[in-house]
């Protein structure tokens, strides 16, 4: 069932990188329109998901990644028709379709283990998902930033500049979209610290819960994210935006990327609720 | 009836002739009326621009038209047409309309796709509707050329880069800066070239302008006439933390700017982007000052740069135009092929519903016996028989591309049903209600 919203999103890709090319107004709007009815099409498969088994999957992290990616493509269109800026889909729907082919390998509903059934579980997860989506455009928008900027500065202006938004707004929305993924990331961190200690000292015994502490690679990855971002907003608060807040971005988001994966596949004691 | 085109440009004809032929200084109505009462033109639409002056008209005969139009010119300009003529071009109906198209396109501009050209065809247009000089031919062909000109615009990258060098210094500001209202522009040099970089950015919405020079009362001068603050010479680097955009053009042999000052800037702006144009020649920046970061340091060579590829790239996107051109010419060739049938085709009607009147004339000792109904249905069946016969050779005529076979077809058709032989039975032809035929003929056939 996973499966039809990744075609969608593949198709999408390949309209967007053929708007990106050609500038074609036509393909453009084609592009969000099958991204829109992906997105769609996701929505529908989280909603069936849901009511099959009672709660909103996000437990494992196969369920949390096909989440992760829902919650990308509709921030990303609500971007898109805020600022009516769609050079930036090429950029993120390829990181769509990368997970969402994770998710459609592994169609498995994973069921959720009693000591998760927790209110705070839920804030925790959801605020996180939240704060990562934001800094994925977050890291998209730094990214072309710094492309943009290059192309100027080397006097060669060519592919992005006839594309990209201009450098003041890029930054502007790098600024905004970091913002609201601190937010969240500080909520989700902060509710999940609760939530174990909570745990920890309940009836239910669980290793999983014993493992959270700091030394925990994937607990660890959380802060060091949570350090990077409030570095990059305090130094944007001194007048310090541009080039560094955009290669901090990226540096955050590669860093959140190996944390929900690779981290939270394979290393990670604590966060490994798949079953 | 045909499209005429008579004109002068930039191409064809050196300015101080071009301007004796300028119709825009005493005003376009004066022209139209003057056209209204020529004899040869029933339509005309008068573009007159610093490097055209071209008089569209609708006629039924070329040659007339022609004559017409010389005399007015003469006339009008109170010149001698023999010194004018041989600048003169003129076309006929598909080609005045290509040369039309491709005027609202910007392929026949001085610089090619530049965008105001289409704006100056409109108004020409808006000033013949205004003057009622329009008919259905120019009313038909001008709005056509303004979707031509859209079409050429959208499809196309003819009218896109600019091609000034301050137009590409004012593009890149705005690639960096975004929206100029909120920025700081500090003009360092009181010459021509800052006051024409200036006054682009500041149509831009800048709304604080510095301006220094090394004499005071220059910078006085030229912030007075675009609106800016002047500052003191010696107070130069503490102006240049203030400043976003910075443009040098000052007649100094040396460097004004030296990497050591404008690092020192910097400093002060936290890195916030510095973009430097440096239209001097010899150059007022050291060019190590591009080497620090967050500086965009631009001269004139490379903006001159920038132009050039804008205009190489305009100059390969003119196959792709001049497509678009040859496509909509070829449609309204359709179109005023199929307007030449329309006599014939009404003539045509006028004829077969006579020998229908003759005819039921004819049989009315009778039909007199008849009741009411019948005769009506006698009526409506002949009425019908009538229109069928003739649907498939109206569609024919108007549905043919070539003018020159509309004729012929024209011509047959009027020899073989004898339609120009005053038929006595027929009477005088109600004109107004030829007219109205002919104008719901015209609607028909309008894409």
């Amino acid at each position: 069932m996973n499966t039809i919203p990744l075609l969608l999103y593949l198709a999408a890709g390949i309209l967007y990188a053929v708007h990106f090319s050609t500038r074609s107004a036509t393909v453009g709007r084609a592009g969000t329109a099958v991204l829109a009815s992906g997105s769609l099409a996701h929505t529908f498969v989280i909603g069936m998901q849901t009511m099959a088994a009672g709660h909103v999957p996000i437990a494992g992290t196969t369920q949390a990644i096909s989440t992760f990616v829902w919650l990308l493509a509709v921030a990303y269109l609500c971007m898109e028709m805020t600022t009516e800026e769609r050079a930036l889909g090429v950029f993120i729907v390829p990181l769509l379709v990368a997970l969402q082919l994770i998710r459609a390998l592994n169609p498995v509903m994973e069921r959720r283990v009693p000591i998760l059934e927790s209110a705070w579980f839920g804030v925790h997860v959801a605020s996180l998902l939240f704060a990562y989506a934001s800094f994925a455009l977050a890291c998209v928008i730094g990214i072309t930033y710094v492309l943009l900027f290059k192309e100027i500065k080397a006097k060669h202006l060519g592919f992005f500049y006839k594309r990209l938004p201009s450098l003041d707004s890029l930054d502007l929305m790098n600024a905004r979209t970091v913002t609201l993924g601190w937010v969240f990331l500080t909520v989700g961190v902060v509710v999940g610290a609760v939530w174990a200690a909570e745990a920890k000292s309940g009836p239910i015994y669980d290793p999983r819960v014993q493992a959270m502490s700091l030394a925990d690679p994937k607990i660890l990855g959380a802060v060091v994210c949570w350090a990077i971002y409030t570095f990059a907003l305090y130094t944007r608060r001194l007048g310090w935006g541009g080039k560094r807040a955009a290669y901090l971005s990226a540096l955050g988001f590669a860093i959140v990327l190996f944390n929900f994966v690779p981290i939270g596949y394979f290393l990670t004691r604590s966060h490994n609720f798949g079953g | 009836m045909h499209l005429f085109l008579l004109g002068v440009s930039h191409k064809t004809t050196p300015v101080d002739i071009r301007e004796h032929l300028d119709f825009a200084a005493r005003g376009l109505d004066a022209a139209l009326a003057a056209l209204a009462v020529r004899p040869s033109t029933s339509e005309a639409v008068v573009l007159s621009t610093c490097n055209r002056a071209e008089l569209y008209v609708a006629c039924d005969e070329v040659a007339s038209a022609r004559a017409d139009l010389l005399g007015f010119l003469g006339e009008y300009h109170g010149l001698d047409t023999s010194a004018v003529f041989p600048h003169l071009y003129e076309q006929v109906d598909g080609a005045a309309a290509r040369h039309l198209f491709r005027v609202a396109g910007g392929l026949d501009s001085l610089v090619v796709g530049e965008p105001q050209i289409l704006g100056q065809v409109k108004d020409a247009y808006a000033a013949a509707t205004e003057g009622r000089t329009v008919g259905p031919v120019l009313n038909k062909v001008f709005p056509w050329s303004f979707t031509v000109g859209k079409r050429v615009r959208t499809e196309t990258a003819l009218s896109e880069g600019a091609v000034s060098v301050s137009f590409a210094a004012t593009a890149l500001a705005r690639k960096i800066f975004g929206d100029l209202k909120e920025r700081t522009v500090l003009v360092i040099g009181a010459g021509e070239m800052g006051k024409l970089t200036a006054r682009h950015l500041k149509a831009q919405g800048v709304s604080r302008m510095l301006i220094t020079s090394r004499t005071l009362a220059h910078a006085v001068a030229l912030a007075e006439t675009i609106d800016a603050s002047p500052v003191p010479w010696r107070d130069l680097l503490v102006t240049l933390n203030q400043a976003d955009i910075v443009i040098t053009a000052t007649g100094a042999l040396l460097p004004i700017l030296t990497r050591s000052q404008v690092e020192g800037a910097m400093r002060g702006r936290r890195n916030r982007p510095l973009f430097l144009i440096d239209i001097a020649l010899p150059r007022d920046v050291d060019p190590a000052v591009g080497d620090l970061d967050s500086v965009f340091l631009y001269n004139i060579d490379d903006l001159q740069a920038i132009v050039e590829a804008n205009l190489t790239r305009r100059a390969s996107e003119i196959t792709k135009a001049e497509g678009i051109v040859a496509d909509e010419v070829k449609k309204f060739e359709v179109w005023l092929s199929a307007r030449c049938a329309i006599p014939t085709v009404v003539a045509l009607r006028q004829r077969f519903e006579a020998i229908r009147r003759q005819e039921l004339d004819r049989l009315q000792p009778k039909l007199a016996g008849l009741p009411p109904e019948a005769k009506a249905r006698v009526d409506e069946i002949t009425r019908l028989l009538v229109e069928k016969l003739l649907i498939t050779p109206t569609e024919q005529l108007k549905s043919t591309p070539d003018p020159e076979r509309v004729r012929s077809d024209a011509d047959a058709l009027t020899r073989l049903f004898a339609l120009d032989a005053e038929d006595p039975a027929q009477g005088e032809p109600d004109r107004s209600s030829a007219a109205r035929r002919a104008d719901d003929a015209g609607k028909l056939v309008t894409p």
